[in-house]
């Protein structure tokens, strides 16, 4: 039973997929923290290149950019996001497949022509120049999209009736929403957030085209580029990494206690209904 | 002046009339059920009520106040609902103190309303449980006194036992019936059920279409059925078709190896298709007596089987033209399976209808 030669192809495949995920990210890991950083096998341990990182002003100045652009990215995208879903839901009707298509058709334009679309039509109609703004709603765009689906796979399982049951006994469309409709989506807006936030804070293509001389983490990653792969970039692309594991680990922590079910209605939601 | 009135309240939707034309009034006391099959629109015309869905015509009328455009939250009702729609994150002493948070009354009033409603449903010392940790039965009384709480003009009630077991519900009827009672206020009781809308309503209104085919009293339904379709959905009937030949003072109906005397009806032509509905329990058994002749309102038939229901017994039999049942009480002559009765009943126990072109 134990070396049942299915069960030994399925673990190796799953290791080999692991490992094709995870290798090239824990190779930069390692160069990070180690002297010889070209070539770091055996890994002779250091802080060099982290503390040449962090004392380099300009990657300071680029992380709390693209902490802007995630944070602002991700709450317009979620909030505009939990609407539309909420109108698709309860008020579209039979046109809703359209209304849908409509709004996820922005994540098959190409992200590179969706920054020079947003540059030219920003700067000669909304009067913004290449700045922080001008990158934030151009993110929002694609941001929208991902936040729609993930939001619309949670309110799918929600049951609008209580919202009827809310107003029937006397609360207005507002109230009904934050007493009733809010306090059992929230873990769909959450994880909304959490991968809009990633996915605005890691963006090049869009930004780069808005943002002017404006440093964020991936655009000042891809200016050092000219002069050729620094060891700096090693230890960028290890703090960018632990940022984005670090948010997911959280999720998962979450997911875990139970304090949010992304994806399954908790136990007392169910058995309600 | 009615409390209630429905004024030629109709909705459609895309084509079709969930609901047609509907008047009703309803008094201040009355205890109303909306009777009538799946899809009929009783559900439609409640929602309408409580202000859920806006009626394509016509005017709701609430205690003289024109409530047709006006929101749910802002029309004073209150609803119970099948699946209760207990608020899921909230405890049990927090959905019942709801209504009242939105009525913005004092904290101490809160109190003590919510107090008040868990002594009469029995709910004390489930304050702190969340619905999920509640049987069906409570889940029901909470959801009862969600409704009663805020004391509402009017309380409307969706199928609210329809989820619960046969025990359950017939104490919940009563439990039902002698809150509304002791509150005062009309309820309007949707169901498909009849014995429910039997055992708790003053007034029935039999629903098939989107229309009232019927608004009468529980007694007038249930004995002088208006309409055929009553007649079928209300109680149960045996049905005998038959062609009509007139017979001085009365009606006679001659069918397929039964004939049939009623007294005089109006709206019968001679000759005309009827169809006839004798309720089961109004068909008496005798034992068959070899060699009498064909009488009317007497059927021979063979007993197939007996269905014991407690004081009551229902016996199936089979006739040359199909099968009779008659629900006798246990204290009569009682009859084994296979044995030669008469059917028979009385001729103001008949209920004849038009039939061509009438039922589904």
């Amino acid at each position: 039973m134990r070396f049942r030669p299915g069960k030994i192809a399925l673990l190796a495949t799953v290791v080999a997929s692991y490992l094709f995920l995870y290798l090239p990210i824990l190779h930069i890991g390692l160069a990070s923290f180690s002297r010889n950083s070209s070539f770091p096998y055996p890994p002779k341990w250091s802080l060099d290149i982290m503390t040449r990182l962090f004392s380099n002003s300009l990657y300071q100045t680029a992380l709390g950019n693209s902490l802007i652009i995630g944070f602002f990215s991700a709450v317009l995208s979620t909030a505009l996001a939990g609407a539309a879903t909420i109108g698709l839901m309860r008020h579209a009707g039979r046109r809703a497949p359209l209304f849908l298509a409509l709004f996820v058709a922005p994540l098959f334009v190409a992200e590179v022509l969706l920054g020079i679309s947003s540059l030219i039509f920003n700067g000669l109609f909304l009067g913004l120049q290449g700045n922080l703004v001008s990158a934030i709603l151009a993110n929002v765009v694609h941001c929208f999209s991902y936040a729609l689906l993930i939001i619309a796979t949670q309110l799918y399982r929600y049951d609008w009736r209580l919202d009827d049951a809310a107003m029937v006994f006397g609360a207005s469309p507002a109230r009904t929403f934050f007493e009733v409709t809010l306090p059992l989506i929230w873990p769909g807006l959450l994880g909304a957030f959490i991968v809009t936030f990633i996915m605005a804070f890691n963006n090049l293509e869009i930004s780069f085209y808005l943002l002017g001389a404006t440093p964020t983490l991936p655009s000042a990653a891809w200016g050092a580029l000219r002069y050729g792969v620094k060891p700096e970039l090693y230890a960028l692309a290890t703090c960018v990494n632990l940022v984005v594991f670090l948010v997911l680990l959280v999720m998962f922590v979450l997911m875990m206690t139970r304090v949010v079910t992304f994806g399954h209605r908790p136990e007392r939601e169910r058995s309600a209904v | 002046m009615a409390y209630i009135t429905l004024d030629g309240v109709s909705k459609q939707y895309g084509s079709v009339w969930a609901v047609d034309r509907v008047n009703m009034a309803i008094d201040k006391q009355e205890f109303v059920s909306l009777l009538g099959p799946s899809g009929s629109g009783k559900t439609t015309l409640l929602r309408i009520i409580a202000g859920l869905e806006t009626p394509t015509q016509g005017r709701v009328l609430i205690d003289g106040e024109d409530v047709t455009h006006l929101p749910p939250h802002r029309r004073g009702v209150a609803m119970v609902f099948q699946e209760f729609l207990l608020f899921p994150h909230r405890t049990v002493y927090e959905n019942l103190a709801f209504p009242l948070r939105m009525l913005k009354l004092q904290k101490g009033e809160i109190e003590a309303r919510v107090d008040w409603v868990l002594g009469i449903l029995a709910l004390r010392g489930l304050e702190k449980r969340y619905p999920n940790q509640l049987s069906g039965g409570q889940q029901q009384r909470v959801a009862l006194g969600r409704g009663l709480v805020g004391r509402p003009k009017v309380l409307l009630l969706d199928e609210p036992l329809a989820n619960l077991d046969r025990e359950l519900r017939q104490e919940m009827e009563v439990e039902i019936r002698r809150h509304q009672t002791a509150l005062g206020i009309p309820f309007i009781y949707v169901t498909h059920n009849q014995e429910e809308a039997l055992s708790m309503s003053d007034r029935i209104a039999v629903v098939r279409g989107g229309r009232i085919e019927d608004f009468a009293s529980r007694t007038d339904v249930y004995d002088r059925p208006k309409t055929a379709f009553i007649a079928q959905f209300v109680g149960r009937s045996n049905r005998f078709e038959g062609i009509v030949a007139l017979a001085g003072e009365g009606i006679a109906v001659r069918g397929e190896g039964v004939l049939i005397e009623t007294g005089p009806r109006e709206g019968i032509a001679d000759a005309a298709q009827v169809a006839a509905y004798v309720k089961n329990e109004k068909v008496r058994l005798r034992p068959a007596e070899p060699g009498a002749g064909a009488a009317a309102n007497a059927l021979p038939a063979t007993v197939k089987h007996v269905i014991l229901r407690g004081a009551y017994a229902e016996y199936v039999m089979s006739w040359a033209g199909g099968e009779l049942v008659a629900s006798r009480p246990r204290r009569e002559a009682e009859f084994k399976e296979g044995a030669e009765v008469v059917g028979f009943w009385e001729k103001g126990d008949v209920d004849l209808f038009p039939a061509p072109g009438e039922m589904p």
